[in-house]
């Protein structure tokens, strides 16, 4: 009977005001950093990459830096709620602000080349690390892979938003890293952009559908119960799907619709924020009771990742349209 | 017997709210809604006397029909937002606690337990428990050997239990380990919490299945409903409206539909013509003695209350009480054992957070043949999450702790877990309702309640707590101690296929005055080894069809 003293639960050392705020400073610091190694070198030594490279390896950055501060600001307030009770739950943020600076920064300055790989090779390994951990919390429960533990266990795509982003982010140097070897006098440079988009939209085609199997298993919890919730499970997948058809078989004609999918994929992000914010007014008290409901209502961060992934197929469309261009 | 502490709450209790055309809104805090009005003069189509789970579901599809409704209930008409406190004492106000006169060998105790007195009925306070009947227990006495057949097809039943269940977005699991597949629950399952999930170590380590229980509160938004914050007090009232009570669920349906509610109403006698036809009710509102006249009379006021209505409301033509020609009124009343086991564990348990039960096995239901089964009928048990009052209540009164003991034991409150039992008792004619000598404030009868299990009733609990006990052990639990006690009742005005045994025929209508409905609780042939409070509504909601359609066929 020596436990019935200590019934006291003991309570975080933080309040979710400290770990958002400790987040935002965290994305602001990240997103300092990488905007301040973005701006172009003016002693260059390498020619700059063709325009059309350097745009869309831009883009994919950006989508992942995207992806990046999703991950930031979300795992902050979900590992937060799980009381960041391992301590390698608090690499999950970290990394993604590691990431969200990589991603921003611009590669094209040789001495920053392989500290930015690094950014984001870490992020794909925290990320995949990350996957361990949710597959054992959700494995250790009784009831193992069962639909309860799928549905409230650590969730098991959330870390997979970090691998996306350090996937883009590795990514992303494929149009970059080729266009620097390029001399404006090779007549063939721009066909290589046909190979490069492909691999690009079938990395982003990818993502999308594993973006899509993650917010299919959280609004089916939710029993789906507004119909403005099956819009990111219909969406994302018919982009994905016109982003996979490039890949396999760039046909011009499909491309309009592809584009077309993806920026409302890109606009569905930005909606889905609002469609979040209005839910945790839905719960008990709503905002006014924000820091219990912004943990237990639908997480804000969390829709804008496909606004980062969307970028990054439109980027890789881009390029699979410059290839058919001729050279300057 | 109650103590209000808010203003609001009190005023409830005293002064009727649905009135002047208005309505409490039970989606606000001191808000109302339009309520249309009938004159007592008035010949309503449904005088319905009750309104939880038979009145309050038969009032909104009736209504909705296009039926004239009135509804009266002896209870307040609360608003939960802002009438329901977190105190144990104080929701009290939520149980029929009126004086009734319990004996047989195992009197019951009445009151948190089996009744409810407000708008809603019994499912402000219920335990959201959604549990279906096994199909083979409607016929019982056919195909299993005991009990009595109800007049009803499982399959008909399945089909209205998936209408009740979707009215009320019952929170469930994706599969259900025991009978016959069951479509999809509305909503997802909630998170099991930590009591639950020593019921799943136990099951898991005695090789038996467990599921997520179907829960009446709401896993994501439903209408003005927020999902449910878990924060244990369901029992005693819930005050987020996250639980899909009939007064969220089919109240406010009822009266968009046309329906009047009529709170603080308490209904005395059912009156009948030269023909023995009803032609109203006598009820009791605002200080004097009124009659509500009305075509047809239905009487939803749940195993004591209906029959004790009727049997006050004998006439020259109907001698022995209304609808008792059979002389069935009143008997044939069951209750759930309500048996448990309890032990203490090393790990934090906080067994209060989220729903009561939220974790069930209902093994024992499905199982016919079992060396070790020596009884009739099945039981189910669920992990338990007791408040603190209650569950010293139960301590004291089970097993005598008092003083330095209690104390020790409630000191161990966050660190228990408990399995309990629904356990099915047998339909015995001796245990009944009858009128009592004594009359309550408005000059009425009290019930007298008579109780006593069966040999079956006792080994049927006895095995549930040899099995309980091992599983409680398997999970963990040390110090592992019973107690007992009853829960819902079922009965005692059954409905059946003849006149000779049974008070109401398969539609919930009385063989003996036509126009004259029973549609509660009280109809249950038998009582199964489950919750009721689905099977009372998918019958009432079948029930309200069956209406519709002797209507249509001019045979009302």
């Amino acid at each position: 009977m020596a436990h019935v003293s200590n019934t006291r639960r003991t309570t975080s050392r933080f309040a979710l005001g400290d770990v958002l705020a400790v987040a935002g400073l965290g994305l602001a610091a990240a997103v300092v950093i990488g905007a301040r190694a973005r701006r172009p070198s003016v002693r260059a030594k390498t020619v700059p990459a063709a325009p059309e490279a350097a745009l869309a390896a831009r883009r994919v950055r950006d989508g992942a830096a995207i992806l990046g501060a999703s991950v930031l600001l979300d795992s902050a307030m979900e590992h937060y709620r799980g009381r960041f009770h391992n301590a390698a739950m608090y690499l999950a943020p970290a990394t993604a602000a590691i990431s969200i600076a990589a991603a921003l920064a611009e590669p094209r300055r040789e001495r920053l080349e392989t500290p930015l790989r690094i950014g984001h090779a870490l992020a794909l390994t925290v990320g995949f690390a990350g996957l361990g951990f949710h597959v054992y919390n959700v494995a250790k429960r009784p009831g193992g892979f069962s639909w309860n533990n799928l549905f409230y266990a650590a969730p098991l795509g959330a870390p997979g938003a970090l691998v996306l982003s350090g996937l883009l982010g590795l990514a992303s140097e494929a149009p970059t890293g080729l266009g620097r070897e390029r001399h404006r006098d090779d007549e063939h440079w721009t066909e290589r952009y046909g190979e490069e988009g492909r691999f690009l939209a079938a990395v982003a085609g990818a993502s999308l559908l594993a973006e899509t199997a993650e917010v299919w298993l959280l609004h089916f919890r939710g029993a789906f119960h507004n119909p403005a919730m099956y819009l990111p499970v219909s969406l994302p997948p018919a982009a994905a799907a016109s982003l996979l058809a490039q890949a396999i078989a760039p046909r011009r004609g499909s491309r309009a619709f592809a584009r077309l999918s993806l920026r409302a994929t890109a606009v569905l992000g930005f909606a889905g924020t609002g469609f979040h914010i209005y839910g945790v007014q839905r719960n008990m008290g709503g905002w006014r009771n924000w820091h219990q409901n912004a943990l237990a209502g639908p997480p804000t961060p969390a829709p804008i990742s496909f606004t980062g992934l969307a970028l990054a197929g439109l980027a890789a469309l881009d390029l699979i349209d410059a290839a058919g261009k001729p050279n300057r | 017997m109650t103590r209000p502490v808010g203003a609001a709450s009190h005023g409830a209790e005293v002064r009727p709210r649905a009135q002047g055309g208005r309505a409490p809104d039970v989606f606000s805090r001191d808000g109302t809604v339009a309520m249309r009005e009938f004159r007592d003069s008035d010949a309503v189509d449904f005088a319905i006397v009750g309104t939880g789970c038979g009145g309050g579901v038969l009032a909104a599809k009736l209504a909705e029909a296009g039926f004239s409704v009135v509804a009266l209930d002896a209870g307040p008409f609360w608003r939960p937002l802002a009438d329901f406190a977190s105190d144990e004492r104080e929701q009290d106000k939520l149980y029929w606690l009126d004086e009734r006169v319990s004996g047989g060998e195992d009197a019951i105790e009445l009151g948190s337990n089996n009744s409810g007195r407000c708008i809603g009925g019994t499912t402000v306070h219920f335990q959201m428990v959604s549990l279906r009947f096994r199909p083979e227990w409607f016929k019982a006495r056919t195909k299993l050997g005991y009990g009595f057949d109800w007049p009803v097809d499982w399959r008909t039943m399945w089909r209205y239990y998936a209408e009740v269940e979707n009215a009320c977005k019952i929170s469930g699991p994706i599969s259900y380990p025991w009978g016959p597949p069951r479509g999809r629950y509305p909503y997802r399952a909630h998170e099991v919490n930590a009591a639950g999930l020593v019921l799943a170590r136990g099951a898991e380590a005695l090789g038996v299945a467990w599921a997520p229980t179907p829960l009446c509160t709401v896993s994501a938004p439903h209408g003005k409903s927020p999902p449910c914050v878990y924060r244990g007090l369901c029992k005693i009232g819930c005050s987020t409206n996250a639980k899909q009570s009939v007064l969220i669920a089919f109240i406010p349906r009822a009266l968009a539909a046309g329906a009047e509610m009529r709170d603080l109403a308490m209904v005395g006698r059912v009156e009948t013509d030269g023909n023995g036809r009803a032609t109203g009710v006598h009820y009791h509102r605002s200080g004097e003695w009124r009659f509500q006249r009305a075509r047809n009379v239905v009487v939803s006021g749940y195993s004591i209350e209906t029959p004790r209505l009727l049997l006050n409301s004998a006439s020259p033509q109907h001698p022995d009480g209304l609808a008792n020609s059979s002389g069935a009124v009143g008997r044939y009343l069951m209750v759930h054992s309500n048996h448990a086991v309890w032990g203490e564990f090393d790990e934090e348990i906080r067994w209060y957070k989220g729903p009561p039960s939220m974790a069930c096995c209902e093994h024992w239901n499905y199982v016919d043949d079992h060396p070790t089964k020596d009884f009739f009928g099945g039981y189910s048990f669920m992990s338990q999450g007791p408040l603190p009052t209650d569950f010293a209540t139960s301590m004291v009164t089970n097993s005598g702790v008092f003083g330095m003991d209690l104390r020790r034991r409630m000191a161990n409150y966050n660190r228990m877990a408990g399995l309990k039992i629904v356990g099915e008792t047998q339909p015995q004619a001796e245990n009944r309702v009858t009128l009592a000598d004594e009359a309550d404030e408005f000059g009425i009868p009290r019930a007298h309640v008579a109780f006593s299990y069966c040999d079956n009733d006792k080994r049927l609990y006895r095995h549930s707590l040899t099995f309980m006990r091992r599983m409680l052990a398997a999970a963990g639990g040390r110090n592992i101690f019973e107690t007992e006690s009853t829960a819902h009742l079922m009965g005692g005005c059954r409905m059946g296929l003849s006149p000779d045994d049974s008070v109401t025929d398969a539609d919930g209508r009385t063989w003996d005055v036509p126009n004259l409905f029973v549609c509660d609780g009280s109809l249950m042939p038998t009582a199964s080894g489950v919750n009721p409070a689905m099977t009372i509504m998918a019958n009432s909601a079948r029930i309200a069809d069956r209406i519709k359609a002797l209507a249509a066929a001019g045979d009302l």
